[in-house]
């Protein structure tokens, strides 16, 4: 017997994670969300189920654990499923000077948005491709410039954009892979980072836009997806910048988007 | 309070360029700590460089890929009355073929030891390194500037590398520490064997030695350079790539990669395999 094929979408439950399940699930596709073991996981999965029928898989699990790939491989093989497609979604950032930001918070970010989204990329090639399907990597335009300020995060997002383009060129044609690299959007995440919520307005798209722009990009092969005009000008731009100009730049602007002073004096205070 | 010596820590100087830092470190003066894998190779590099006059490198036997291994350097280090006033990141590993078939583990090592254990030394020791005013530098790869179809793990762990060392060079100013990336194009050293690419096929016009980059790098990390590309060439190829169209560039990344795996064909195609 053959396993039924489901879409696992990580992070699935708030933000950007949420708007990709909700819109998978009104196309009718059978859905397994990862997500931490927390309520609205299941709140998720119950609204889902009320407006398209099917209830989705629910797989709570912390994806900053090392054998997390292969637990949750084991968890659909005892469901009868396996991936048509693969949306790499969860993933944190922190803001704050590198050294004074907590090292093992900046570790288990590594381990999250780059190991865990390598790790379930790779793990199920073979099944996405015998459903035609494929498989969506959320960076940012965080990937297209260093970040002083938010130094790891900038980073990880990097490497999600050349490993994924990699990708794209290396499974084609028989697997579709898409990196989606969204400007600021207003979800948990600028909680979860310590950014103020006042976002650049010419910037910021919603949380449904962005999905909508990813599963169309997704669905026609695109390689990569900018989610609105400024952020697909941004884009063009910033590999143009000099480094030299950009960086203490960065440093600034990310000085200012932090929280109130507390925080801010506790990240940016110069050690004696 | 005891004094603690300040050091030059160098990962994966069992060979290479790492071996090759370990050296031009000593050779300006610096008091070094080697880490690697393997200990005769190191014990011989310590000997070399103890027989050139200058003070015995301590030699840290370690397994960079292992979570814990930055914080029982920082205990070797301790116990032996050193700390850093440099970190050298250099080890790490490439492997070539198409993801989805080399081995998964493997690549989730190549992780590890790139990108995180890199991520932990470079952050672990910040208040040593402002002590000493001394500096952390990264080794990446013109590999860091482009996609690597064929190289996709290595090429995306150097180009986190870069991005996280060009923050932190900014960050870190402030505090006199200097941070450099640097990114060598193709030297040969083992690398490529682990690799598994033809040493015989390397790009002759791009390829420096060892010796070189080191040199090289040390003297951008002293002047606190915060990207340093060795050769002109390689410089060349590097900003060609930074603003060339990326369709054109995965394909013909892809094609060469395809020409410098090592024989017999170990990189079928996926349709291939079937």
């Amino acid at each position: 017997m053959t396993a039924r094929p489901v879409v696992l979408i990580t992070g699935a439950s708030s933000g950007i994670g949420a708007a990709l399940a909700r819109l998978f699930a009104t196309h009718r596709y059978e859905l397994a969300l990862v997500a931490l073991p927390e309520p609205r996981l299941e709140a998720l999965a119950d609204e889902i189920a009320a407006a398209a029928g099917a209830r989705p898989t629910t797989l709570p699990f912390d994806l900053t654990e090392r054998d997390v790939g292969r637990r949750i491989a084991e968890r659909l093989v005892a469901l009868g499923a396996e991936p048509e497609f693969v949306v790499n979604c969860a993933g944190f950032g922190l803001v704050g000077a590198a050294a004074e930001l907590d090292q093992t918070e900046q570790l288990a970010m590594v381990d999250l948005n780059v190991r865990a989204l390598t790790d379930l990329s790779l793990r199920f090639v073979d099944s996405i491709e015998r459903h035609r399907g494929g498989l969506l990597n959320v960076a940012s335009v965080s990937a297209f410039l260093p970040g002083p300020g938010m130094a790891v995060y900038n980073a990880t997002k990097t490497f999600v954009l050349s490993f994924s383009e990699a990708l794209h060129r290396e499974l084609a044609p028989g697997v579709r892979v898409t990196t989606l690299c969204s400007g600021p959007v207003p979800t948990r995440f600028q909680t979860r980072a310590g950014i103020r919520a006042t976002l650049p307005r010419v910037l910021a798209c919603s949380p449904e836009f962005v999905a909508q722009e990813a599963f169309a990009g997704l669905m026609a092969g695109k390689r990569l997806v900018v989610p609105g005009v400024g952020n697909k000008i941004l884009c063009h731009l910033l590999p143009l910048i000099p480094r030299a100009v950009l960086l203490p730049g960065k440093f600034w602007a990310m000085r200012f988007s932090t929280q109130p002073p507390a925080r801010r004096t506790l990240i940016f205070s110069r050690r004696a | 309070m005891t004094l603690l010596k300040p050091v030059a820590v160098v990962t994966g100087a069992s060979s290479g360029i790492g071996a090759a830092l370990a050296r031009v470190f000593a050779a300006n003066g610096h008091d070094v700590a080697v880490v690697g894998r393997r200990q005769p190779l190191l014990n011989a590099l310590a000997d070399d460089i103890a027989a050139s006059g200058k003070a015995r490198p301590l030699v840290i036997p370690m397994d960079l890929t292992r979570v814990d291994s930055p914080v029982r350097i920082g205990h070797e280090l301790g116990a032996h009355g050193l700390e850093p006033a440099y970190i050298v990141n250099n080890a790490g590993y490439g492997l070539v073929g198409r993801a989805a078939e080399l081995d998964r583990s493997a690549q989730l090592a190549m992780i590890d030891l790139n990108v995180r254990a890199l991520t932990d030394l470079s952050l672990r020791f910040i208040d040593s390194l402002a002590r000493h005013r001394g500096g952390i530098l990264n080794v990446a790869s013109v590999a860091a500037f482009l996609p690597g179809p064929g190289m996709a793990l290595y090429h995306a762990t150097k180009s986190y590398v870069v991005s996280f060392s060009e923050a932190l060079h900014t960050e870190l100013a402030p505090q006199g520490i200097h941070v450099t990336a640097l990114c060598p194009g193709p030297v040969p050293t083992e690398f490529q064997e682990r690799a598994g690419l033809d040493a015989t096929k390397l790009p002759r016009l791009l390829t420096r030695s060892a010796d070189w980059v080191a040199q090289q790098g040390y003297d951008g990390l002293m002047r606190n350079r915060r990207v340093v590309v060795p050769g002109w060439s390689n410089k060349l190829l590097s900003f060609v790539v930074r603003t060339a169209p990326r369709r054109i560039l995965l394909g013909a990344t892809d094609r060469a990669m395809q020409g410098r795996a090592a024989p017999p064909p170990r990189w079928p195609k996926r349709r291939e395999l079937d």
